[in-house]
């Protein structure tokens, strides 16, 4: 190397000894730090989550709540995020995990070193101290199907789609519908249940077809994935049976809302993500306050009013909410994102 | 060889600048003990992958490695359903340990001599080749493990490469530094390094010289597969659990590293040091604007910015225009 790049280098270690000289004297955290993480950035679902974070901040001037997230759908770059912010020194963390096993080590290692670590949307996360569901999901698939029956008039052939079978709050949606559909409403007939959608509307859209082929008497659809509403209500809506044919299902109001206006689908049904990402800050800020979580619990945040605790998958606790939300062609507007 | 002292100077310089820039947003926070640590042990899984693409592209003739992170998926989740099925983490964690990593960088190492293989003796061009294996490694990860995450658990001695401290380094950063210091050694001091970046530089030639082609090239896809291997080790140690989906946007971060270091694209040159020093410039930056909780989009913004300024600079050889004594005559 030659005296040149010695000097540069010289040069560039009296920088940095100087820098290290003058750290430490700005830390000054006094209030609380709570930092969101969520599994992506710059999608709606997650921008509509961002809306309750700066709603809780400013509800909360006595903590500071931010979100984070990474630019890419990836578990390691959401990681790294987790990382860096343990590393920075925040009090809690809320986590909506891209991959819950993925993190475990890394949040094991937080809880360690004392923070807070909350969760949402992984109830089989072992390392958190409270997982956050925004309901139960056997109270969800019945709420659906009551919906769905009052549409029928409690009669009629009807079916169902599950985003696969593998998915367990799907199965566990179309179960609980379809013992409510036994229990209460006799006349309602299920023909060719758990169709297979792999949350892709135009699948969707092509078996919902077929099925109004081979039963043009059906009266009732209800689905589960996100993009479901979207196939089967399209399918409805060229068979020219809109508001003939019921179709009740999980979805987001900004991409139903045509469908919603024309009649192919009668509601939708969703969790609200800015009333969950409050939640998830006011538990953490709870949990920062060394408060305890008990049963019955109003978290102050609409659809958390009297929460219900149970025992979670490892040592924390699942917290589950009542922030079901069904709307129609009549109340979507209110929530639309 | 033509002189390469500038980038690495550079690149001190710009991690120098980093730092301070970080300690600037932070109020200090950046340059405590922990952050350092943290830091450093997030570092050695891309910069295992990241050599590896170097090597790679050292070997000339569109050379490059886009199977990196899929091999070291498929090595962690592999080794853990295989060693799992024998040695119970728990009881014998020892010997779980030992056994999960050699598993690990065998598979690395038999996966990069697949690539090796096609590309030498079949002639396959490296792009499409690891493209196609790529594919295939994850495939077979998914297939070994139904899709799910493998849970590898805390044995030691293998938790304390994910989260052990040797004189308050992480235990990771010294592996991968002594291991990266082992490939710079053996690039510079032994007739292989030599006859690999002569064998980049002019193939043609290298052929007439009698060069034992075939088995530099698979020697050198199966070392970077062996680094792929360890990347995975290192994750498992880290993570807990493996998961053949983990890390997707390594692929193209490994390759962003190496031409920023300097490495060429067209083959015949490469400096280990450089793609270290790299691998730490693109940490730093992403945890300082983590740190600065700037959206992670500017981030990408960042590295691109920063990709393209390199490239600028060794281009038009900038340093040179500052020290004019040493300017070389453009080519």
């Amino acid at each position: 190397m030659g005296v040149k790049s010695k000097k540069v280098l010289a040069g560039s270690l009296i920088a940095a000894a100087v820098a290290v000289g003058s750290a430490g004297a700005l830390m000054a955290a006094d209030k609380p730090v709570i930092a969101t993480v969520v599994k992506i950035s710059g999608i709606p679902w997650f921008d509509r989550m961002e809306t309750g974070v700066k709603q809780f901040q400013k509800d909360n001037p006595d903590v500071v709540a931010t979100q984070y997230g990474p630019a890419t759908a990836d578990a390691a770059q959401q990681l790294q995020i987790v990382q860096d912010l343990i590393a920075k020194g925040v009090n809690a963390l809320a986590v909506v995990p891209m991959d819950p096993s993925v993190l475990e080590g890394t949040l094991k290692r937080a809880m360690d070193r004392g923070v807070v670590v909350v969760t949402h949307e992984a109830d089989n996360q072992k390392n958190t101290q409270a997982d956050i569901e925004a309901f139960d999901n056997a109270d969800y698939g019945k709420a659906l199907n009551e919906r769905l029956a009052q549409c029928m008039s409690g009669k009629g052939k009807w079916t169902t789609f599950v985003g696969s079978l593998g998915s367990r709050t799907h199965m566990q949606w179309v179960g609980a519908g379809e013992a409510n559909a036994k229990a209460n409403h006799p006349d309602m007939q299920l023909v060719d249940p758990n169709n297979e959608s792999f949350d892709d509307a135009n699948g969707t859209y092509e078996k919902a077809k077929e099925i109004l082929r081979k039963h043009p008497d059906i009266r009732g659809f209800q689905t589960s994935a996100g993009n479901d509403v979207l196939g089967v209500g399209r399918a409805i809506d060229e068979a020219g049976l809109s508001g003939k044919v019921c179709l009740v299902g999980t979805g987001l109001p900004n991409p139903s809302a045509d469908l919603l206006e024309s009649g192919a689908i009668t509601a939708i049904g969703f969790w609200d993500p800015k009333y969950a990402g409050m939640a998830m800050n006011a538990v953490a800020k709870l949990l920062v306050n060394k408060k305890e979580l008990k049963d019955g619990m109003d978290l102050g945040v609409p659809g958390y009013e009297k929460v219900k605790i149970t025992k979670g998958a490892g040592d924390g606790v699942l917290v589950i909410g009542n922030g079901m939300v069904l709307v129609d062609k009549s109340t979507y507007k209110d929530r639309l994102f | 060889m033509r002189t390469t002292g500038g980038q690495l100077v550079m690149l001190i310089g710009i991690n120098v600048l980093l730092l301070a820039a970080g300690a600037a947003i932070s109020g200090g926070s950046f340059l405590s003990l922990f952050n350092l640590q943290s830091m450093t042990s997030q570092l050695p899984e891309i910069g295992f992958l990241a050599i590896g693409v170097m090597l790679a592209m050292c070997a000339g003739n569109g050379g490059i490695d886009l199977s990196g992170i899929a091999l070291a998926n498929l090595s962690s989740v592999l080794s853990a359903v295989l060693v799992g099925a024998l040695i119970s983490s728990t009881d014998s964690a020892f010997a779980f340990s030992i056994a999960f990593m050699l598993v690990a960088v065998i598979v690395g190492c038999l996966g990069g001599m697949i690539n090796g293989l096609l590309i030498s003796r079949l002639n396959i061009t490296p792009i499409l080749c690891t493209l196609g294996t790529q594919m295939a490694f994850t495939g077979i990860a998914v297939v070994v493990s139904d899709g799910r995450a493998v849970t590898v658990g805390s044995p030691e001695p293998l938790a304390s490469i994910g989260n052990g401290m040797l004189l308050g380094v992480p235990v990771s950063f010294v592996l991968f530094v002594a291991v990266a210091a082992l490939i710079a050694a053996l690039l510079k001091f032994t007739p292989f390094g030599l006859w690999l970046m002569l064998m980049g530089t002019n193939p043609k030639a290298a052929t007439y010289a009698g060069f034992p082609k075939d088995r530099v090239l698979i020697a050198t896809y199966a070392m970077s597969g062996m680094l792929s291997g360890l990347a995975g080790v290192v994750i498992a140690a880290r993570n807990v659990n493996v998961k053949w989906d983990y890390g997707t946007s390594y692929l193209l971060i490994a390759i962003l590293i190496a031409v920023m270091a300097g490495v060429r694209p067209e083959g015949g040159y490469g400096r280990v040091i450089c793609v270290v020093m790299a691998a730490i410039a693109l940490q730093l930056l992403s945890s300082m604007l983590n740190f600065g909780g700037l959206s992670n989009f500017v981030r990408d913004f960042a590295w691109g910015a920063l990709l393209l300024a390199f490239l600028a600079v060794s281009r038009y050889d900038l340093v040179g225009l500052l020290t004019p004594g040493r300017r070389k005559k453009p080519a």
